[in-house]
């Protein structure tokens, strides 16, 4: 009674404050009084390579119904002066959870026999569609759209086998009527649940053969069955095997994340076994095997996410011997140390020699600097190798997603490959050429509209189309923060490794200057204080020991952003593992 | 700045190449340790191929080979590690008893900088296992250190046996019975998992055979039995077909798995730590079962108080065939020196102190046919050593796989890594601990759940 009373006045409130939200959006869906525009006098780029200057684009009930320099508008058109504008084709991107919900982590108990869980707990819920926790109003679907993107194939949330993908427009009244395509995809991820069968990524690869193995048997079983049911044994129903079936027939491809170099290669041993059709997504490490990605004829989605660059104030100018003391540098040439005792009397600043530390650790950073342009220049290499890709925003910060496109433009990446990578590409990996990519008569009216080139450092994107709606983005200055960098607050963590996912709270407080705080996993729902916390710039760090028989220290390095870190955890001898985290905004 | 990208990438590219690479070489005028056939002086090996093609004395250079001055050296065969974790992603699958199913060859990583590191160590291939946590658990991988390239398959060595980890005793007793309140918690325990797996892989086996009898009569429109990777990897070992290397220690529980080994058939076994070895020495040389123990490491828990260095002379001189292995990515870079202990316990010959490294752990991975010991036709898995391996004062100088140079002492740069984390952070110190048995990777979040209860 009272959680239904509580309920309804929850919905009375964001009834209140709903005109609010609306408002104080940067954008808003122009009421839709007709659906025939006409984007007049602008600079076209049709497809990559293929330019109108001054033309027109006319549109009308969601598809694009005249292109081109001269031609007559319709009297009833809503004319857009896009005078000195670019327009483009909408970008499609190949896999994120764009619009998609996240289910709420509850704790559950930890089922008896940890090798036999039921199996949603071993995240295989394949049966899952993702149209299920789709949301048009969800905050990363206007995030994706202001930056152009109007298409993208979006997957559920979990691991394993979290269910089937979509190809949704970015925008839309319903769930339903965002989605193109239901049902494009089984999604998988090479992770296993903690503590639970499967745990390793070993696991997760013979439970993936065996469940594909039994589809197959179960399906043509099935198939005897139904010819003639007399005489034998119905066979089982069973939606887990039974989601396997559109992919054993071939008909939609398994779409797998993988980021690394070791997992896309493991991905292929699954299809060289299995026999399946791949898409491969978020790949961030594709270059050292590009040949194999190659001759595989997977289809590929390259991560718009890239490492950050290094940072002059982070490249060692002399000035590396300051934290030596504390860290690591009793680990080197004892030389080393002696320094670092230098540097504590605080003699005056005399040029001295470079320390075996300090040229160890500049030898390290240009690795580190290569590597990053390894990173950089992937999609340029993919480019140069012939092979057709597309890009996926899945961990891509959208707010990093243009400037990482421009920084691969630097390396090596033509113009008209990105372009053909965020449109053409896609379209055709999806199979949606007849009726997107380009900008030609009958396509969809997706459409990004920019007042500068689009890969311009300074271009500001003006106008996006998504299925003939117009979304209009004021032409605002980007206010600038203040900049400040906060370290307190209640932080929910998630980690990966060999072993499995972890997550879990970090809860950080700070008293003048003085950090203290806790952190407690999720799976074990142990508390264990945190020690050495510092900020340094943005740059958070913090130890904690870690009770498994032995106690290991565990070190974990983060740069904050916002409300979000990302960073490594080191464990000792165990290697060192991703970790990001969401801060709860009001609790800083 | 560019040129350096295109160089790096190169280099990259180059390694990808060599991966499978067979090289020619002439090794002249060294000590060459056969191992097998004794040792022969100011000799040479040529090398064709990737394989030891001839020994002897004045051979000439075939054009073009490279060729390295052996005078004064010691060549011998490349170590193996019969008992080793490196370069896999994952080594525990912990969360059940027996998972026959899961296997090392999926997540070989040949990324790991500790490849290298064995290389450094005269290691030419090691046996990536899975570790110790259940009962059964999955198979392992014998690779080949072709350090450099990106291809974890490139790293197996093709045609070698399959196998597989048991584990008796402490381990699968404290994770499972201690951490989950699951059999096993005794030994008994572990007996009866290991028991029933094999009944329950027969009964499998039996299932399918007449599944697949009954499809050949016209007509038959039977269900086929559910498909179960666990039991169809059981029904192997039934079969003959993966060698069972169990991690055990005391003598009562490794005689118990000869039994269940004798009740069910099972002929292919090596014993892996098995310090209680010394024991049941020739019950194990008259099974024909094998053992692979450390040279000197012993009670770091209860089960392996009772132990003794002269383990691995008294089970050579019973006729077990016997190596020393490392468990550990530091102790494999010297395992000439592990080997060199049985000479001061036990007074083993060279050749018997070899074995242990060489020719023994070939024959326990069943690829002894083609390394383990130099002679014309084997693969060109070849240390080169300054002074004598078990000197004291061994050092070794180049490190050959397939008759690739591996490891070069004399050109041998600070950083090998082949792929660097963008995201590290350069200030973080690398800690080192030592001694942990990796056989327990993997398994840490059930005691953390146990030191909550």
């Amino acid at each position: 009674m009272i959680k239904n009373l509580l309920r309804s006045l929850a919905a009375a409130l964001v009834c209140l404050w709903w005109p609010q939200l609306i408002s104080a959006q940067d954008e808003k869906p122009v009421a839709p009084v007709g659906r025939t525009y006409a984007l007049i006098n602008a600079t076209i780029v049709q497809a990559p390579g293929r330019k109108i200057e001054k033309g027109t684009v006319v549109m009308k009930d969601g598809l694009i119904t005249a292109v081109g320099a001269g031609i007559s508008i319709p009297p009833e058109a809503i004319i857009i002066k896009a005078d000195s504008m670019y327009v483009y084709a909408g970008f499609i991107d190949g896999l994120s959870h764009a619009g998609v919900t996240k289910p709420k982590e509850e704790k559950q108990e930890k089922p008896k026999d940890p090798g036999n869980p039921p199996a949603d707990r071993a995240g295989i819920t394949p049966q899952n569609d993702v149209r299920n926790w789709l949301n048009p109003n969800d905050k990363s679907v206007e995030d994706l759209r202001n930056l152009g993107f109007t298409v993208s194939q979006v997957v559920p949330y979990g691991n394993f086998l979290p269910g089937s993908g979509a190809i949704v427009l970015l925008g839309g009244k319903s769930p339903d009527d965002m989605v193109l395509v239901n049902n494009s995809a089984l999604y998988s991820e090479l992770t296993g649940t903690q503590g639970l069968y499967p745990n390793t990524v070993m696991a997760v690869m013979a439970k993936w053969r065996e469940l594909y193995k039994n589809a197959s048997l179960n399906k043509s079983y099935s198939s005897a069955y139904a010819s003639n049911r007399s005489g034998i044994t119905r066979p089982v129903s069973d939606r887990i095997l039974e989601a396997f079936y559109p992919v054993i027939d071939q008909r939609i491809p398994v779409l797998f994340k993988s980021e690394k170099v070791m997992e896309t290669q493991r991905v292929f041993t699954l299809k060289n076994d299995l026999g399946f059709a791949l898409t491969i997504a978020d790949v961030k490490e594709g270059w050292p095997i590009i040949n194999k990605i190659k001759s595989s004829n997977a289809k590929v989605f390259l991560s718009l996410d890239l490492p950050d660059e290094v940072k002059k104030e982070d490249l060692p100018a002399g000035q590396a011997g300051k934290k030596d003391d504390k860290k690591g540098a009793n680990l080197l040439a004892g030389q080393a140390r002696k320094d670092s005792v230098k540097t504590e009397t605080k003699k005056p600043e005399v040029k001295k020699e470079k320390t075996p530390f300090d040229l160890e650790k500049e030898v390290l950073e240009k690795r580190k600097k290569d590597a990053i342009a390894l990173y950089t220049s992937q999609s340029s290499s993919f480019s140069k190798a012939g092979v057709e890709f597309g890009f996926s925003a899945l961990s891509a910060k959208t707010k990093d997603i243009q400037a990482n496109l421009r920084r691969m433009i630097a390396a090596g990446l033509t113009e008209d490959a990105a372009l053909t990578a965020l449109t053409v590409a896609p379209a055709r990996i999806l199979g949606l050429t007849d009726r997107m990519g380009t900008i030609d008569n009958g396509k969809m009216a997706n459409l990004v509209v920019s007042d500068k080139p689009y890969f311009n450092e300074k271009a500001k994107i003006r106008y996006v189309f998504v299925d003939g709606n117009l979304y209009k983005m004021e032409a605002k200055e980007t206010k600038k923060s203040d900049g400040k960098v906060v370290a307190k607050g209640n932080w929910s963590y998630t980690t990966e490794s060999p072993q499995g996912a972890g997550s879990g709270k970090i809860v950080i407080k700070e008293d003048n200057g003085n950090y203290s705080g806790t952190i407690t996993s999720a799976s074990t729902g142990k508390e264990t204080e945190l020690r050495n916390i510092s900020l340094d710039g943005s740059s958070l760090s913090f130890s904690y020991d870690y009770s498994m028989g032995a106690t290991v220290k565990i070190d974990v390095t983060v740069k904050i952003d916002g409300d979000t870190f990302e960073g490594t955890l080191t464990a000792g001898q165990y290697g060192s593992f991703p970790i990001k985290a969401t801060r709860d905004p009001k609790s800083k | 700045m560019k040129k350096i990208f295109l160089l790096l990438a190169l280099s990259f590219c180059a390694a990808w190449a060599v991966a499978q690479d067979k090289g020619n070489m002439l090794i002249k005028n060294g000590t060459v340790l056969t191992v097998t056939k004794g040792t022969l002086t100011e000799t040479d090996v040529l090398v064709k191929d990737g394989k030891i093609s001839q020994i002897g004395k004045n051979i000439a250079a075939p054009q073009g080979a490279k060729v390295i001055d052996a005078t004064g050296l010691f060549v011998m065969p490349g170590i193996i590690d019969a008992h080793s974790h490196i370069a896999i992603d994952g080594i525990n699958e912990a969360t059940s008893p027996v998972t026959a199913e899961v296997a090392e060859g999926d997540v070989i990583n040949p990324l790991q900088i500790s490849i290298y590191r064995a290389l450094g160590g005269g290691v030419t291939a090691v046996h990536a296992m899975h570790g110790s946590a259940n009962a059964i658990g999955g198979q392992c991988e014998t690779l080949k250190l072709r350090y450099g390239t990106f291809d974890g398959d490139a790293m197996k060595m093709e045609g070698a046996p399959r196998t597989i980890k048991f584990a008796l005793g402490e381990n699968p007793t404290r994770v499972h019975g201690g951490g989950n309140n699951i059999v096993p918690r005794t030994r008994m325990g572990v007996e009866f998992v290991i028991r029933k797996s094999f009944s329950d892989a027969k009964k499998y086996m039996e299932d399918w055979d007449s599944y697949n009898k009954n499809k050949l009569v016209k007509g038959f429109r039977g269900a086929p039995p559910v498909y179960n990777l666990r039991l169809e990897t059981l029904a192997e070992i039934l079969k003959g077909n993966i060698i069972i290397h169990c991690h055990s220690y005391r003598a009562d529980e490794i005689f118990m798995l000869l039994k269940v080994c004798k009740d069910f058939g099972i002929k292919r076994i090596t014993f892996q730590h098995v310090n209680e070895g010394f024991k049941v020495a020739p019950e194990l040389a008259a099974f024909g079962a094998m053992a692979s123990v450390f040279s000197d490491w012993w009670s770091y828990k209860f089960e392996v108080y009772y132990s003794t260095a002269y383990n691995a002379a008294i089970l050579t001189k019973n006729g077990v065939v016997t190596s020393i292995n490392s468990d550990d990515a530091e102790m494999m870079r010297h395992l000439y020196h592990e080997a060199a202990k049985t000479q001061k316990y036990g007074q083993l010959s060279d050749d018997e102190a070899l074995s242990l490294i060489t020719i023994n752990p070939a024959k326990q991975l069943g690829i002894d046919s083609r390394t383990g010991s130099l002679e014309v036709g084997k693969d060109a898995d070849i240390a080169i050593f300054k002074n004598h391996p078990l000197s004291i004062y061994g050092v070794p100088q180049f490190t050959i796989v397939d008759g690739i140079v591996r490891f070069d002492r004399a050109n041998d740069p600070a950083d090998m890594r082949l792929m660097v984390d963008p995201k590290q952070n350069i200030d973080e110190p690398t800690f080192i601990e030592k001694g942990r048995d990796n056989c327990m990777d993997g398994t840490e979040f059930l005691f953390s759940e146990t030191d909550k209860k």
